[in-house]
């Protein structure tokens, strides 16, 4: 028996590597028990900072267009931008090299400076350089490597890997810094505050600096037409290592070329904005080296003529430009929004979340496209949540990418007889019947729910059995910790169906309904009297409404990286709306996961024809045509849901989907509230960690609670003065909440129904 | 008058800006005197201060300052790294974020404005420009941001990576800025 390691001893090396499952579970342990606060306050600064930055820019969305324009444009032409680029360099003076491996561009590196006879080189933040392991190469050839980042300087103390693409070391803690620089450097000097520490590691880095034969760095943009770079940094460090040393080398990828230093006008706005949330960092460098003035002599040395190298590599970049899915990866220009807004990596960061080199929601792709595919097996922690799609400068369809990633993992899983009988049953695709148990478990949801709710009594007594419960983690991994909702007595369509008014009577005889509401698997089996209150009120504004059949939308299956299964239950639900759709029918869809479904994902899944007629349709969240009603028509609100009538009382907690606000369809249901007069407190988490399966699943319980700590601790000190009552607009969130508050969570149109009496 | 306006309307979205950046913003008249008060009033009682001569602004603005016996126009390699403040010239700034653009391509001006724990950035009302973006324009300032080697300089050097925000880490310290009207 092995004895379990205190997770406090995992060195984050050890773990780098997820192609092992067990090497991601510690790695979670790992960081929840030691990096987590960190992570937390700085991806959080970040993510605020971000927000309060983009609302300045007045064309935010024209911007993120361009860029997405420029970035789509100079992949599809790279080859013929590196071949300009080329002789842009030559012609201002500087050497150019495409590496087509890590280990190329490592050698051609080591040679250079060995033909310089160069012992200390000083270097500047490179990700990249972290992706070729080139400290090592040239540590073996007896360089003496210089990090000056100050970020890239801890890690080098600590011998760890990057957790963060920005801020590479923002898992370190103040204190664990002081910690750290005691143990390694051996000094009794003071160096308990940021500025004795920054003070500390200043000093030794500009004795490196002065004394430095050469200088590393990297790009963030490099132009074609000139051969220009520009850097973005705010220590300095990047200026010191291209302006002291004569000897200058760039490291970066394929992937960083424009076709113009026109375009930095659009990067240059949304670079530093999406990344820190600052205007602009310290300082952001344009040059096309070599520099012209000539380079600095420490005391005593001679003046050298300046040289540069811009070495660019491959190492599986065209391989991602040639694939159908991860090309789109090549657009990220490494701002690092899409870990800031995500809730996992704000809880455990890229330690956890994360290779060896890049991480976070856009990292598994980058992992496995500069790597193997299993070393983006990390990205199972990506929930899907798409509150990155939005924030995505160049609009990267991220969860789209790591789908995939889990599809192309499932297939690498060796077929058993027990997965494909379990297949069959559930009618999953038949590629997607290599996918392991737990995964075809969740993404069929609505066949074990529908069974369940046949004989709901029954099940709900089954399932609370611990004999069962223990059955369920070990074959399907669902956490014994977790309490499952009880299912209903009655789905949503036996309720509307079993009791049909006069009403809609009629409106199922025309056919012809303003509004049909689609019943999604989630609202039907597991809060159908959610779904009827939203049915009344929509009826209460007058709305002629309809409720639809009950069919899976593939959204749990998508979620699971059974994308095939997700296609075949897109394209028959497709054609059950399509009348509807081609008629100019209203779709209400309570339950915002589904409605991103309807809104954006299907553009993956049905062919370009259906998909045009889905993105022309209005798919509305209730309350989203509630409020448009109400504007349209002058209607008074607070006439009809008074608050001061909800038994509830008028205090509220509101929690909203993270699938809606991507939508852009939570403010509304605030509106509404506000407007009938409850007195309405939101929570500013991105996601409450449930996330669909992704919270019952024994080896993320553990995180989906630490991720839903953020929400409950809000939850609390809106409640200081009094208790309020939990509102939420997801089935997950519903879940979550039951699961941290222990108590009853309303959604928002049972809220207003109460006003009714 | 309604350029003047403008330009005065200009200066203080750049003031603001470079303040909320944490530089300090000094507006002067155009004159050797006022310039050369504004700037040893900047550097205090420092023993040295390196200087970089302008290439786009009169050199004739900087004669009284550069007379001054603490001023190192060419300094050595040892005074390069051990001088209190650092003075340039900026070609351009920047509205909406409070930067200024230091041109690094002539002889010293990296260096200078870089080393020394105070930087003095001197830049004239009329290169101020709205948005970074204006930089890489071919209209705009004769488009010398598409061909120049420059740094958009924004408040001081600062890090995170230690914990707390910290001013002053590789680069200078202090940011002071002085417009020219």
């Amino acid at each position: 028996m092995a004895t379990p390691v205190n997770p406090a001893d995992i060195n984050p090396r050890q773990v780098a590597n997820k192609s092992d499952k067990k090497a991601l579970l510690d790695a979670i342990r790992m960081t929840l028990s030691v990096q987590s606060p960190a992570v937390r306050r700085n991806t959080q600064t970040f993510n605020r900072n971000r927000y309060a930055a983009t609302a300045l820019l007045p064309d935010y969305n024209e911007l993120k267009d361009r860029a997405r324009q420029i970035k789509e444009k100079a992949i599809a032409n790279l080859p013929e931008l590196l071949r300009q680029l080329e002789a842009s360099v030559r012609a201002n003076g500087g050497h150019f090299y495409l590496a087509k491996t890590a280990a190329d561009a490592d050698q051609y590196i080591r040679d250079v400076l060995l033909r310089h006879e160069v012992k200390l080189v000083v270097k500047g933040k490179s990700i990249t350089s972290e992706e070729t392991k080139l400290n090592h190469a040239l540590e073996a050839a007896g360089i003496t490597v210089a990090e000056t980042d100050l970020a890239e300087f801890i890690l080098q103390v600590a011998d760890e890997q990057p957790s963060h693409i920005i801020a590479p070391a923002l898992h370190y803690s103040r204190e664990r810094i002081t910690a750290l620089f005691k143990r390694k450097f051996n000094t009794d000097l003071p160096l308990d505050t940021g500025e004795e520490l920054t003070v500390f590691a200043r000093e030794k880095l500009r004795q490196q600096f002065i004394a430095a034969d050469a200088g590393i760095s990297g790009a963030n943009l490099i132009a074609a037409d000139s051969g220009s770079l520009m850097l973005v940094e705010s220590e300095g460090n990047i200026r010191m290592t291209m302006t002291l040393p004569p000897l200058h080398i760039a490291l970066a990828g394929i992937e960083k070329v424009v076709p113009s230093r026109t375009d930095f006008g659009t990067f240059i706005e949304l670079l530093p904005r999406s990344g820190t949330g600052q205007p602009l960092t310290s300082y952001v460098s344009i040059l096309h080296p070599p520099l012209k003035a000539p380079s600095f002599a420490a005391p005593g040395k001679a003046t050298k003529p300046r040289e540069f190298h811009l070495v660019l590599i491959d190492n599986g970049r065209s391989r991602m430009r040639e694939d159908p899915v991860l090309h789109e990866a090549l657009y990220c220009i490494r701002c690092s929004a899409c870990m800031n807004c995500c809730a996992n990596f704000e809880t455990v960061g890229g330690h956890a979340f994360g290779g060896e080199t890049y991480s976070g929601g856009i990292g598994g792709s980058w992992e496995a496209g500069t790597g193997t595919l299993m070393n983006a097996r990390f990205s199972d922690l990506c929930t899907g949540c798409s509150r990155c799609v939005t924030q995505c400068p160049v609009r990267i369809d991220i969860p789209w990418l790591n789908e995939n990633l889990r599809q192309r993992m499932n297939f690498e899983q060796p077929s058993s007889a027990a997965k494909s009988a379990f297949a069959a049953m559930t009618g999953s695709a038949q590629e997607d019947r290599v996918a392991p148990l737990q995964k075809q478990f969740f993404a069929n949801y609505h066949v074990m729910a529908n069974e369940a709710t046949r004989f709901s009594s029954l099940s709900n007594v089954i399932t609370s059995l611990p004999l069962v419960r223990g059955l369920m983690e070990n074959v399907v991994g669902l956490d014994r910790r977790r309490k499952l909702p009880p299912f209903p007595p009655k789905t949503w369509e036996q309720l509307y169906r079993g009791r049909p008014s006069g009403e809609q009577a009629r409106a199922a005889k025309s056919g012809s309904p303003d509004v049909l509401m689609f019943a999604d698997v989630f609202t039907n089996y597991g809060s159908p009297e959610r779904g009827m209150a939203a049915i009344r009120v929509l009826r209460e504004v007058g709305v002629n409404v309809e409720l639809s059949d009950s069919l899976p939308d593939g959204r749990a299956a998508i979620s699971q990286g059974m994308i095939a299964t997700a296609r075949q239950q897109a394209n028959a639900l497709a054609k059950v709306l399509l009348p509807y759709l081609e008629k100019g029918t209203v779709v209400c869809v309570l339950e915002p996961s589904v409605l991103a479904m309807f809104r954006s994902d299907y553009e993956h899944l049905l062919d370009p024809a259906t998909w045009e007629k889905f993105a022309r349709a209005s798919f509305l969240e209730p309350l989203q045509l509630v409020l448009s009603i109400a504007k349209d028509q002058g209607l008074d609100l607070s006439q009809v849901f008074r608050a001061s009538k909800s038994p509830h009382g008028m205090r509220i907690f509101y929690h909203s989907h993270c699938q809606q606000r991507s939508c852009d369809a939570a403010w509304q249901t605030i509106e509404i509230l506000g407007a009938c007069g409850f007195d309405v407190v939101t929570s500013s988490v991105e996601c409450c960690g449930m996330a669909g399966s992704f919270g019952y699943k024994r080896e993320y319980y553990e995180l989906s609670m630490a991720v839903g700590e953020d929400l409950f601790g809000q939850v609390r000190a809106a409640e200081q003065d009094g208790p309020r009552t939990l509102v939420a607009s997801g089935t997950s969130c519903h879940e979550q909440l039951w699961a941290g508050m222990g108590r009853e969570v309303l959604h928002p149109a049972e809220l207003l129904v109460s006003t009714l009496g | 008058m309604h350029q003047a306006t403008a330009q005065s309307s200009r200066i203080e979205e750049f003031t603001a800006a470079a303040i909320q950046a944490v530089a300090t913003v000094q507006v002067i008249d155009r004159s050797p005197a006022a310039l050369c008060s504004a700037i040893l009033q900047a550097v205090g009682d420092a023993s040295r201060v390196l200087y970089a001569p302008p290439q786009e602004l009169p050199a004739i603005l900087f004669s009284q300052f550069a007379a001054d016996p603490r001023v190192r126009a060419n300094a050595t390699p040892d005074e390069m790294v051990n001088s209190a403040a650092g003075v340039t010239e900026a070609f351009a700034a920047v509205a909406s974020t409070g930067s200024v653009c230091i041109d690094t391509s002539f002889e010293g001006t990296g260096i200078v404005s870089l080393m020394a724990p105070l930087q003095v950035a001197v830049v004239a009302a009329e290169s101020i420009v709205p948005q970074p973006r204006d930089l890489f324009r071919a209209d705009v300032l004769d488009g010398r941001g598409l061909k120049r080697d420059f740094v958009f300089v924004t408040g001081p050097s600062a890090t995170a990576d230690m914990g707390p925000l910290v001013r002053g880490v590789h680069g200078p310290h202090k940011l002071h800025i002085i417009v020219l009207r």
